[in-house]
């Protein structure tokens, strides 16, 4: 087997350089955001922009091995790195370090990572290599959809042991991927309802909530022709959902931890503690608010100098660019992410092969989902979930696991003239 | 594309929340941005010290302090604590500050309380002492969080000294122009301002966040000057003596040290009153006046290196006068024919000066000019201090030079020095022809280090022929041996110098005596073989009928030498311990450390040896000490191990160490000797419990 390297010319190098682009950005965000009078000096190692920009390298370098590897080398090993990084988790588990409340650390030669940040490419390999395969029909095999779905629960599972719900609440994002693959949408929309109930759960009683769906099931039944099959469905759906809306309480009572109810309370407006949880949010919007049009200037950040925003190197980088380069600047920077998540579905949808194809939505979906959450957390529209904005914020794991999801698929497409000549499909 | 348009959908929504943010509900968080704004203070730092030479401080920075009381603390908000402490803590600062009454102290605490704000400015400019009493009152003690007791240092600059060397020493503050050291030294003195992080509250007040982001200021050097405060007080209550006497406009004494130029006090007072004077003007340094005849030096110094006279050339002054051009000269003691040169000097003739230097260098002036030039008196003195006055002295180039320039400029007029700059050549002379400039900063500390040392400059190291500084060093010992100084004399020691009195006229001190006022000065040095100190003293404008310079300078100069040499032990004759020591008187020593004793003995050249008992003498740091053939026997001691140890007859320092060490405290009276100790040797110790030892 001849290893073959891709021209430069099929690299995606607008892709490339809408990555690079991202990363600068970020870092100088995060210069801004831990920016101390006495050290100035972006090249200062002991700070965090200093790590930021090692990581940079590291992960630069990565990024230039993958585009090297021979592409089949991702297809046959997708399941063992999946494997791997289920591996690493358990590992976590057993002989992890707690930073910030979560057991998801390892620690090596004084560097820290977070297994569960790989877990992610690791699943979307083998989630991709398993739907690839041979006579394999996702949308009408159930069997396959069960075990499709095993492949995303059991890192969700051990992540969430980790005590990491945010990094757990990525592996959603891979219901889109099905979707794409023929997931009824029923499913998608009954997910959507849940959800919906949920939150009408949370902020009224539930009998209340019983009731109203017990009413409008009622005056659908009176309204549609009543067939013996629809008159039950209907009534599981009732029941479904009174016990739904029942069991959220009591999760949301006696399961969730303080901090994560005080945070979703706040995020539904039923209290305003601003030294407390909506502190955070609180703070964001004080430095997004204060940003106005044209922002603040670099540097010039008061909220963010000064620390009032916390964690705002990781998970509220986004108030650095709210803050200092305003509603011009935000805007500017979510339309090029934007325009980085539609280039990677076009190029996921030419992929004529269906690994190929499942691997970049996948990646599509990791990446949007973070970014809807991150930004959203701090514009207060999303519950406080502690994940970072990809290739954003600090943090050298993060920024690594980032830039080998997108460069695989990088890689993958490079590949796909070779394809059409003949390859293994 | 479906998926897409789900995400743009979303993309949307954000940037829906993003206007809502920044631009519908803006001002509102624009305005809690406002509330919780932070800004950056500077900490001042705190001034470095200035020292004399003996590590006296010449002005240093005591801290103050504003004391803030934040009411929204327990100590105030629980109203049982509060309650319960509120009488007798405004009773203590009552007593402390002793300004207003008990209740209206009780009064503004309970208003303070009442309205629960943290930043209340309580007293402005406590003192260090008062702020640790206050520390200590009730719910103050409690501290800044529980208390409310905030304490914020400031500083405040302070002379310990008063208005001694006030001038020299200066002061640097906004908006005024900066004077004397602290002015010339200010970027060292000042150290670097740190910076803290301040956050507003309500009411527009501000009170520091976190202690992190605060960066601690760097105080500032020390400057060790060449002061001597003893000699400053010296030469200031001399002159000032003598400024009221004769009610005189102003006056400066400079006393430098011969070899190295340092300045050892600079004395400048100015009349404000009948009777007073204060600090207000650095005439030593910052004022050039004609200098009349102590500037003959200058022209007796010129004649003799050019060669164009010796001192025992005789010169007719013509009945003393002389009418040179326009103008005609007198001497103030008429009717004098041909007489010697040095007897000229010596006496101060006037004529004899303006006539011989007017004689030699008429043809080409340049020559003395170039003389001026080299002795510095053309230029700035470069000294360490602001405000140097420039010298005015004409070269024959200049416009204003005429036929009258020479005669005169021979006896001190038509030109302008400082009084630093004349006595920096008188400083020469005494110095056997080298010429320093002088020095006023020795050093620069930082915590006790030395950061950066200045050495005295070498002007010139060879102002004129050694054969001519004899001769004039002859003279101004004539001038107070015989001539215009001798009047007042000193049996213990000698001294030499030249009296100048000038004529000026002053429109603000009037024309009295005669529409004439007069600056009377004398500069000379002492003692007149061995030239340690050399001492310029100039008296402006007395009001009383003396004038003449060895009736009003002259004294100044006797009292500041008298006093320096009483108290400068460098000055006198060493005595030598010849005497070699018996070796019959050599102490008994109970019980000493084994290496300080042999170190003393060594110094008074007393010998000892080991004696060598049972115990090793490495065994043991303790030693006894018995005379033994001509040396003293250090038999080896152990320490008792158990109890209090016999120090009776030791040294206190060793006693100390050893009653200490077993944890007891020591009172110790008297010198000498231990005799007695309170707590009988052997007897079990106490920790902690107190002995007292007598000393005898």
């Amino acid at each position: 087997m001849t290893v073959q390297q891709p021209k430069p010319s099929r690299i995606d190098w607008a892709t490339l350089l809408l990555y690079a682009i991202l990363v600068c950005f970020g870092l100088v965000c995060i210069y801004a955001s831990v920016f101390k009078e006495t050290h100035p000096n972006i090249w200062d190692a002991s700070e965090n922009y200093g790590k930021q920009l090692i990581w940079i390298g590291v992960s630069t370098f990565i990024g230039l091995l993958i585009l090297i590897i021979d592409e089949k080398f991702f297809f046959a090993f997708a399941y063992f790195i999946y494997g791997f990084s289920i591996l690493l988790l358990i590992a976590v588990l057993a002989a992890g370090t707690t930073v910030n409340g979560s057991a998801s650390w390892i620690e090596i030669g004084g560097f820290r990572m977070q297994p569960a940040e790989f877990a992610k490419f690791g699943t979307a390999l083998a989630l991709a290599k398993y739907l690839s395969g041979y006579n394999k029909n996702f949308e009408k095999d159930k069997k396959i959809q069960i075990i499709s779905g095993l492949i995303i629960i059991a890192p969700m599972l051990i992540i969430l042991l980790q005590n990491e719900t945010g990094s757990t609440l990525v592996f959603t994002s891979f219901i889109f991927v099905l979707f794409r693959e023929g997931l009824p949408g029923w499913i998608l929309l009954a997910g959507f309802m849940l959800i919906f109930l949920a939150v009408l759960a949370l902020i009224f009683p539930p009998l209340y909530i019983i009731i109203g769906v017990a009413v409008i099931a009622g005056i659908f039944l009176l309204l549609v022709k009543r067939t013996r099959s629809l008159i039950l469905i209907t009534i599981g759906i009732v029941v479904v959902s009174g016990l739904l809306v029942s069991s959220i309480d009591y999760v949301f009572q006696n399961v969730l931890q303080a901090h994560q109810r005080s945070r979703i309370n706040v995020l539904l407006g039923k209290n305003v503690d601003i030294k407390g949880a909506g502190y955070n949010v609180q703070q964001s919007k004080i430095a997004i608010g204060s940003g106005g049009l044209w922002g603040k200037g670099p540097l010039q950040g008061t909220q963010n100098k000064f620390r009032f925003v916390p964690e705002q190197s990781t998970d509220f980088i986004f108030c650095t660019i709210g803050e200092e380069y305003g509603f011009v600047g935000s805007v500017l920077f979510i339309s090029i992410y934007m325009l980085l998540l539609y280039r990677l579905l076009v190029m996921a949808e030419r992929q004529r092969q269906k690994f190929n194809r499942i691997y970049g939505y996948s990646v599509v979906c990791i990446l949007f989902f973070h970014f809807l959450i991150n930004v959203g957390m701090t514009l207060g529209i999303m519950p406080v979930i502690g994940i970072p904005l990809p290739f954003i914020s600090y943090g050298g794991s993060a920024l690594l696991s980032f830039t080998i999801l997108l460069f695989i698929f990088i890689r993958l497409d490079a590949n796909r003239v070779n394809e059409l000549r003949g390859g293994f499909d | 594309m479906m998926v897409f348009s789900g995400m743009l959908f979303f993309a949307a929504w954000i940037i829906y929340s993003l206007i809502n943010i920044q631009f519908i509900e803006g001002d509102k968080w624009r305005k809690m941005s406002e509330e919780f704004t932070t800004r950056e203070f500077d900490i001042a730092p705190i001034r470095g010290n200035i020292f004399d030479c003996n590590g006296n401080l010449l002005a240093t920075s005591v801290p103050i302090y504003d004391i803030i009381i934040d009411a929204n603390t327990p100590g105030f908000t629980n109203t049982d604590t509060f309650q319960l402490h509120i009488d007798s803590l405004s009773i203590q600062l009552a007593n402390l500050f002793k300004d207003k009454s008990v209740d209206s102290y009780k009064q503004q605490l309970t208003k303070l309380k009442l309205a629960r704000k943290q930043y209340n400015v309580f007293k402005k400019r406590v003192s260090y002492r008062q702020m640790r009493a206050m520390s200590k009152f009730p719910i103050f003690r409690k501290g800044k969080y529980k208390g409310g007791f905030i304490a914020l240092p400031k500083s405040r600059r302070e002379k310990p000294f008063d208005f001694l060397a006030e001038r020299t020493i200066g002061f640097s503050q906004v908006g005024i122009k900066p004077v004397g050291l602290e002015g010339a030294f200010d970027s060292i003195l000042k150290g670097k301002s740190g910076k803290q992080i301040l956050q507003r509250i309500a009411g527009n007040s501000w009170i520091p966040i976190d202690d992190e982001s605060m960066i601690e200021a760097q105080q500032g050097k020390d400057l060790i000057t060449t002061i001597d405060i003893n000699l400053q007080d010296v030469a200031e209550h001399a002159l000032m003596k003598t400024l009221i006497e004769n009610d005189a406009e102003y006056g400066t004494a400079i006393l430098m040290e011969v070899s190295t130029g340092e300045l050892k006090a600079i004395a400048n007072l100015t009349r404000e009153s009948q009777g007073v004077y204060k600090e207000r003007f650095n005439y030593a340094i910052g004022e050039s006046v004609e200098p009349g005849s102590t500037f003959k030096l200058v022209s007796m110094m010129a004649l003799l290196n050019d060669g164009f006279v010796m001192p025992t050339d005789n010169v007719d002054v013509e009945g003393g006068e002389k009418r040179f051009c326009n103008a005609t000269m007198k001497d103030s003691h008429l009717g004098a024919g041909a007489m010697s040169m040095q007897y000229a000097f010596e006496h101060s003739s006037n004529v004899a000066f303006a006539k011989q230097i007017n004689h030699f260098y008429a043809r080409n002036p340049s020559q003395l000019y170039e003389h001026y030039q080299r002795l510095g008196l053309t230029k700035s003195l470069d000294i360490q201090i602001k405000g140097t006055g420039a010298p005015v002295v004409k070269s024959p180039d200049s416009r204003s030079w005429s036929c009258t320039s020479l005669p005169w400029m021979a006896i001190g007029y038509e030109l302008q020095l400082t009084p630093l700059q004349l006595l920096t050549i008188y400083n020469a002379v005494a110095n056997n022809g080298v010429l320093v400039s002088p020095l006023l900063v020795k050093k620069v500390e930082q915590e006790g280090r030395t950061v950066q040392t200045y050495h005295s400059k070498v002007i010139n190291k060879e102002i004129c022929k050694p054969d001519v500084i004899k001769q004039l060093r002859s003279m101004l010992e004539g001038v107070v041996l015989r001539g215009t100084a001798s009047e007042l004399k000193s049996n213990h020691y000698t001294y030499a110098g030249k009296t100048g009195t000038a004529v000026v006229a002053n429109n603000k001190a009037g024309y009295q005596l005669g529409g004439k006022s007069y600056r009377a000065s004398f500069c000379g040095y002492f003692p007149a073989e061995n030239p340690k100190y050399s001492c310029f003293v100039l008296i402006s404008q007395p009001r009383k009928d003396n004038y003449y310079a060895s009736k009003v300078a002259l004294p100044v100069f006797k009292e500041i030498a008298d006093k320096v040499y009483a108290s400068a032990l460098s000055l006198h004759q060493e005595l030598k311990f010849a005497v070699k020591q018996s070796t019959e008187d050599l102490p008994i020593i109970p019980m000493a450390d084994k290496v300080h004793i042999q170190t003393i003995l060594n110094t008074v050249s007393l010998s000892s040896h080991f004696h060598n008992d049972s115990i090793h003498e490495d065994e043991t740091d303790w030693v006894a000490g018995v005379p033994q053939d001509k040396s003293l026997a250090l038999a080896p001691i152990l320490l008792e191990v158990k109890g209090v140890p016999n120090v009776v007859g030791m040294g206190v320092r060793d006693a100390v160490y050893l009653l200490e060490r077993k944890g007891l405290q020591v009172e110790v009276k008297g010198v000498g000797k231990v005799r007695r100790q309170s707590i009988a040797p052997g007897s079990s110790v106490k920790k902690f419990k107190t002995i007292q030892i007598e000393l005898s």
